[in-house]
């Protein structure tokens, strides 16, 4: 798998002067790289080893031994990786020739170079054994997607958006390597059974601070609410792929480090998990999910809306993940219920690579086709792009989890899971809990207009600009990778029994537990329970296949009766009141989302602007200009005033700058000074 | 609780269900009609509706993508499919697992969403105008109902609704405890917003601006139109047996002696009268409220569904 | 079921109905709407009342239960309907914060009341079970509406229902309070509901305002 990798990089290196030659091996070596990542993984979580694989790297550093140990967990989210990176990999190089045709070669080098790199050093991520690879492979998958995200500069926008997503994602990996460094000075060495070992004997509160430092990293780069802000701006930026990649793999690489902080590293042994992480990260998550779908609501640029669903669904997948904290060897049911919810959390995991992949992919088809990002500007692509239409189609309803496909699978679980934490508790955190299922069927729901919205402006209706007339199908290759996804999708939607048994690994070996298979396909492969009251006779019980089956059942015989009674279809213009319908009849996203934007005014806070120009007499009007805004709330209250805040700080500081040298060496001084007494006192 | 109920069991349900929808608008169109003293067409008419609808010939507008065609036909399986969740006649889980309280509501919100894409498929405004206030209304019904339905699953420790109903007990009608008295006026609040009736919708008229759900459907015509007409009447019995199943369950048979489905098919029809009676009641007393009113009516729900979770848990 | 079972069943259940009644009014758009809620409050209140009598032998509250029926469910809310009537007032209910606040703040205090009411565990009686919370709630949720609408009337439903949360939580937890006490208190809100009455039409025939818009009486 290294060697893969690492020879896509030098290959990409190599063929400096052919941009296509460099671009096609480049990806070629990704996909060769994600199979073997696919196998190893599908080894590791199919033959369930027992004890992780260990796997010693060269000695690079002379204080610490590298070493790569795949475990389940490991193993489950390199899978992941290698799903995503199957359908990128396919897709990069038709869409980059697309989408640019006019990049140097030495452009398109450094982009296959960058992906290489980028998968590389994921995988490597979530096969590290001990901190330093950890950190390595980070501040590696950083600098990769950043090149990335910069790459293809039409504008400034890009730089400034690599610029923001740089700046926060330091922040967090600076709370990060505090939280290593502390854990590995106990340790006094780097790999991970040592710093078990080490976090074993800590108290309360330390433990407490490391998690909530290593949260504040993680989460920076999950994109959690209210670290979210260089999303938006960095997803929509990078190719579709790479956007593809960043959102349905890179989030996730930070839900694997959540993970194993609190359940591996810095669990207490033996005792359940304090009970404020549990509720943090439910909060959170919440939170999150929330506000990502809003503001994806109002958003009309394809690729930034499905930014904003990526942190909705972040949201959900820590509102498994929290559950399962709290849950945790509680007595009662609680042991299985925690296994549900962290069973949840996993294929949610996997669901939303598979859906926002697809989803990525088939906005990168409209953009490479029309050029356009902005929805309103867009419209009737259904009749000119079938396949692309019809994917996109499919993403949708799997994101806004309607049955049969995968999305709803894991909401159901993550359901019951919520269910089960609030018949446990008989207090008002019961009633937190069931607020918190309440607000994700409220997500559910509105992700669904929000999907309802894209879809439809998008590809329905009839074009409203030329370039959306003259739009042709995508090449083949990208729809190829975007079928790949899609069946995925279908598959984990319609037999997500058959997954469970790849759940196994991670859930058994991370929570010491019964694992999944035993608890959700009790009653067999096709079928979904979870046992809610501890006797588990009750449990109920749903089968997907079932569901699928009698849908198509029912599809068939509604088809067959309704074209055996009708007869040839007439086509007629749309009634638009008498006037001759043009595309400016077609109802307007921003017009879809306004009773909404309306009824959630108190988060958006909208402004509109309409200024009317008349001819003569107010009655006759000429033309109106509409502008309306919504606004951020979490950049607006926080960022903003932090930035006015260290700009005020800036300037106070700079109007003290006296311009003499003697000053600023005395400053010099005074600093030794402070410092020598802070630390020879210590 | 004996043994569950058997698949042809299910699937007769299934089609009762159907076959009995329109009979159920037909009654609330008939009550409606004798409150305004007048005759008002006869309790079949649906039926007369429907048959005259698949007689005719489609007009398509000729913007509209390949989707369209197979729009009604995949609402009508989505919403049928929810009908096999409910138990009709009798208790306890179906024999061969199917799907539960959440599944049925995921069904209804799959019909919904296909529906409300559809509508924008023709290029017109209302199309988009009935699409985009059906797609605000529905996030704002779900977090409701899925409280109601926490609120008596967490007594029953399931969320599927034969088991739920057998496990509150057939046989007591005054099995019901404090917090199902608030859950049911939440419900009861919930239904006119989810069977499209006033004071949230009005089912009656075709101006765009008092049309959520008929917006949807303004372009469709001849079997399609008749396929979403039928898909709206299978949602409203499918909602109201869905509340008879989650606080109702009185009737409904234990075993499978013929006597007691017999028994149990009235106690259906009985329960389903009651609620659309309350329907056409509440239709005919109160006025359509203001789009932008309906966050605030949706609250009342809101907040008697927390009161009965609060009753439940603590 | 024993007598006790039932009796704890029925007032359980008259406590979710007088919540839900409370939940109209908060929520309610229109006074009269208002007032009829808060009559059919006091119904259930009698209603509840009575049936302790009859469990308990207590006369005091078969005397109770007359009073509130006769008093608050019957004449008082005729006297606010003859002065909505009189006054032709506008019907709708202004609110001093947004709606969604109010529902917000409502919700708080139905949350808070029940885990109020598990703190004070040791002061729950066997008999009366949920009672205790949904009293609570009841006055502090007739408190906010008197503090979160403009109109006098409105105020003086929630002054009503607040009253009414105070017997409940009292006959929940005493089972029936002194005959003395009981009457005195009547009498108090009759006698605010008059001078409430005679206030607010005093004002709106000399001033032509509402007493909302009384503010410059200050200091």
């Amino acid at each position: 798998m290294a060697a893969c990798y690492g020879a896509g990089a030098l290959s990409s290196l190599l063929a400096r002067w052919s941009g296509r030659l460099a671009l096609s091996v480049g990806h070629l070596a990704a996909l060769a790289g994600a199979l073997a990542g696919l196998s190893v993984s599908l080894g590791v979580l199919v033959g369930d080893p027992g004890h992780p694989l260990i796997q010693p790297l060269p000695l690079l550093f002379p204080f610490a031994r590298l070493a790569l140990s795949v475990d389940g967990l490991s193993a489950y989210f390199l899978l992941v990786i290698s799903l995503v990176a199957i359908a990128a990999a396919i897709y990069g190089p038709a869409y980059l020739r697309a989408h640019s045709p006019e990049a140097r070669p030495a452009q398109q080098a450094a982009q296959a170079l960058a992906l290489n790199g980028f998968l590389g050093c994921m995988a490597f991520l979530c096969c590290a054994g001990d901190a330093l690879t950890f950190l390595i492979c980070w501040e590696g998958m950083t600098l990769a997607s950043y090149v990335l995200i910069v790459s293809d500069d039409r504008d400034g926008e890009n730089v400034r958006a690599g610029l923001l997503y740089m700046v926060m994602t330091h922040g967090g990996t600076a709370l990060l390597l505090v939280a290593f460094l502390a854990l590995t000075e106990r340790a006094e060495a780097f790999d991970f059974a040592a710093l078990r070992a080490a976090a074993g004997d800590l108290d309360g509160t330390t433990r407490s601070t490391l998690f909530f430092l290593a949260l504040g990293g993680f989460a920076t780069k999950a994109g959690v609410v209210p670290l979210h802000v260089w999303l938006p701006r960095a997803h929509p930026a990078a190719p579709s792929h790479i956007s593809a990649l960043m959102s349905g793999v890179m989030l996730k690489v930070a839900i694997y480090g959540m993970l194993r902080f609190a359940f591996d590293l810095l669990a207490p042994v033996d005792a359940p998990l304090p009970s404020s992480w549990g509720w943090m990260v439910l909060f959170v998550g919440t939170t999150s999910a929330v506000l990502g779908v809003l503001y994806a609501l109002q958003q009309h640029d394809l690729k930034r809306l499905l930014a904003f669903h990526s942190v909705e669904n972040i949201g959900i997948i820590l509102i498994g993940v929290g559950l399962a904290m709290i849950l945790w060897r509680r007595e009662g049911a609680g042991g299985a219920l925690a296994t549900v919810a962290l069973t949840a959390a996993l294929l949610h995991t996997v669901n939303h690579a598979a859906f926002k992949g697809l989803l990525f992919l088939g906005a990168g088809s409209v953009l490479c086709r029309t050029h356009i990002c902005n929805i309103e500007e867009l419209g009737g692509l259904a009749r000119r792009m079938p396949w692309t239409a019809g994917l996109f189609l499919l993403g949708a309803v799997a994101i806004s989890a309607l049955p049969p496909l995968n999305g709803f699978v894991s909401e159901w679980l993550t359901f019951q899971a919520l269910l089960g934490g609030a018949i446990l508790f008989h207090s008002p955190a019961g009633l937190g809990i069931v607020f918190s299922a309440a607000m994700l069927a409220l997500t559910g729901g509105l992700a669904a207009a929000c999907f309802a919205k894209a879809f439809g402006v998008t590809f329905l209706g009839r074009p409203r600009t030329p370039e959306a007339e003259h739009a042709t199908e995508a090449p083949p290759s990208m729809i190829a990778s975007m079928i790949w996804l899609g069946a995925v999708c279908v598959a984990l939607g319609v037999a997500p029994g058959y997954a469970m048994g790849l759940l196994d690994a991670p859930t058994a070996k991370l929570l010491q537990g019964p694992g999944a298979t035993a608890v959700v396909t009790a009653k067999g492969p096709l079928v979904l329970s979870a046992a809610l009251t501890p006797s588990g006779t009750d449990a109920t019980a749903i089968s997907m296949t079932v569901v699928a089956v009698l849908l198509s059942a029912l599809t068939a015989m509604a088809w067959v009766l309704s074209r055996g009674l009708q007869r040839a279809a007439r086509l007629a213009p749309t009634w638009t009141c008498g006037m001759s319908p043009t595309s400016r009849f077609d109802y307007t996203a921003t017009a879809f989302a306004k009773p909404l934007r309306l009824i959630f005014a108190a988060l958006y806070r909208p402004r509109r602007e309409v200024t009317r120009e008349t001819a003569g007499t107010p009655y006759v009007i000429r033309r109106i200009h509409y502008a309306g805004e919504v606004v951020d709330l979490a950049e607006t209250e926080i960022y903003h005033r932090v930035e006015r805040g260290i700009s005020a700080l800036s300037q106070a500081i700079r109007a003290r700058s006296t311009g003499h040298i003697h000053g600023y060496i005395g400053f010099v001084l005074g600093a030794l000074f402070v410092a020598l007494l802070l630390f020879g006192a210590g | 609780m004996t043994g569950g109920r058997p698949l042809g069991l299910v699937l007769l349900e299934m089609t009762l269900l159907v076959l009995l929808g329109p009979l159920v608008t037909g009654t609330i169109q008939k009550l409606k009609a004798r409150l305004q003293c007048r005759q008002g067409a006869g309790v079949l008419q649906p039926y007369r509706d429907l048959a005259k609808l698949l007689r005719k010939s489609t007009v398509q507008a000729d913007t509209a993508s390949g989707f369209f065609r197979s729009i009604p036909v995949l609402v009508l399986a989505a919403t049928i499919a929810a009908g096999a969740l409910v138990p009709v006649v009798r208790a306890g889980p179906p024999a061969f697992p199917l799907g539960d309280a959440l599944m049925l509501l995921g069904l209804l919100a799959l019909a919904r969403f296909l529906a409300a894409v559809g509508a924008l498929d023709a290029g017109g405004a209302f199309g988009g105008m009935g699409a985009s206030r059906e797609m605000t209304v529905a996030p704002l019904v779900e977090p409701v109902l899925m409280m109601v339905v926490f609120s008596t699953a967490a007594a029953a420790g399931t969320t599927e609704l034969g088991t739920l109903a057998a496990h509150r007990g057939t046989s007591w009608i005054l099995a019901w405890r404090a917090a199902d008295l608030l859950g049911f006026a939440a419900m009861l609040v919930l239904l006119p917003a989810e069977t499209g009736r006033i004071p949230v919708d009005n089912p009656d008229t075709h101006l765009e601006l008092t049309m959520l759900h008929e917006g949807m459907l303004l372009e469709h015509s001849g079997p399609g139109l008749g396929c979403m007409v039928l898909a709206s009447h299978t949602r409203q019995i499918v909602t109201l047996g869905f509340v008879a199943a989650l606080f109702f369950p009185v009737g409904l048979a234990d075993g499978a002696s013929a006597i007691g489905l017999l028994l149990g098919a009235g106690a259906f029809a009985a329960k389903v009268l009651a609620l659309a009676t309350y329907l056409g009641l509440v239709e005919s007393s109160y006025g359509k409220l203001r789009f932008f009113r309906l966050p605030q009516y949706l609250a009342i729900g809101f907040v008697c569904a927390l009161a009965a979770l609060a009753l439940r848990i603590l | 079921m024993s007598a006790a079972e039932t009796v704890h069943t029925i007032i359980d259940d008259l406590g979710a109905l007088l919540l839900f009644t409370m939940i109209l009014i908060v929520i309610a758009s229109q006074i009269s709407r208002a007032i009829y809620a808060v009559a059919a409050q006091s119904l259930f209140i009698a209603i509840a009342g009575g049936v302790l009598a009859m469990f308990t032998g207590n006369v005091d509250l078969w005397v109770i239960a007359g009073v509130t029926l006769a008093v608050k469910a019957i004449m008082l809310p005729w006297v606010l309907h003859w002065v909505v009537r009189r006054m032709n007032v506008r019907r709708e209910v202004e609110p001093v914060i947004p709606d969604a606040a109010t529902i917000v703040l409502a919700v708080a205090v139905v949350v808070m009341s029940f885990d109020l009411s598990t703190s004070l565990g040791t002061v729950r009686q066997a008999i009366t079970g949920n009672a205790l919370p949904v009293g609570i709630a009841l006055t502090v949720l007739g408190v906010l509406v008197m503090a979160t609408r403009k109109t006098a009337l409105t105020q003086m439903v929630g002054l009503f229902a607040s009253e009414n949360g105070i017997f409940f939580t009292a006959m929940a937890v005493t089972q029936g309070m002194p005959l003395i006490i009981e009457i005195g208190v009547s009498l108090d809100v009759i006698l605010a509901a008059l001078v409430m009455t005679i206030l607010v039409l005093r004002v709106r025939s000399t001033v032509d305002a509402d007493i909302a818009d009384l503010d410059r009486l200050r200091g």
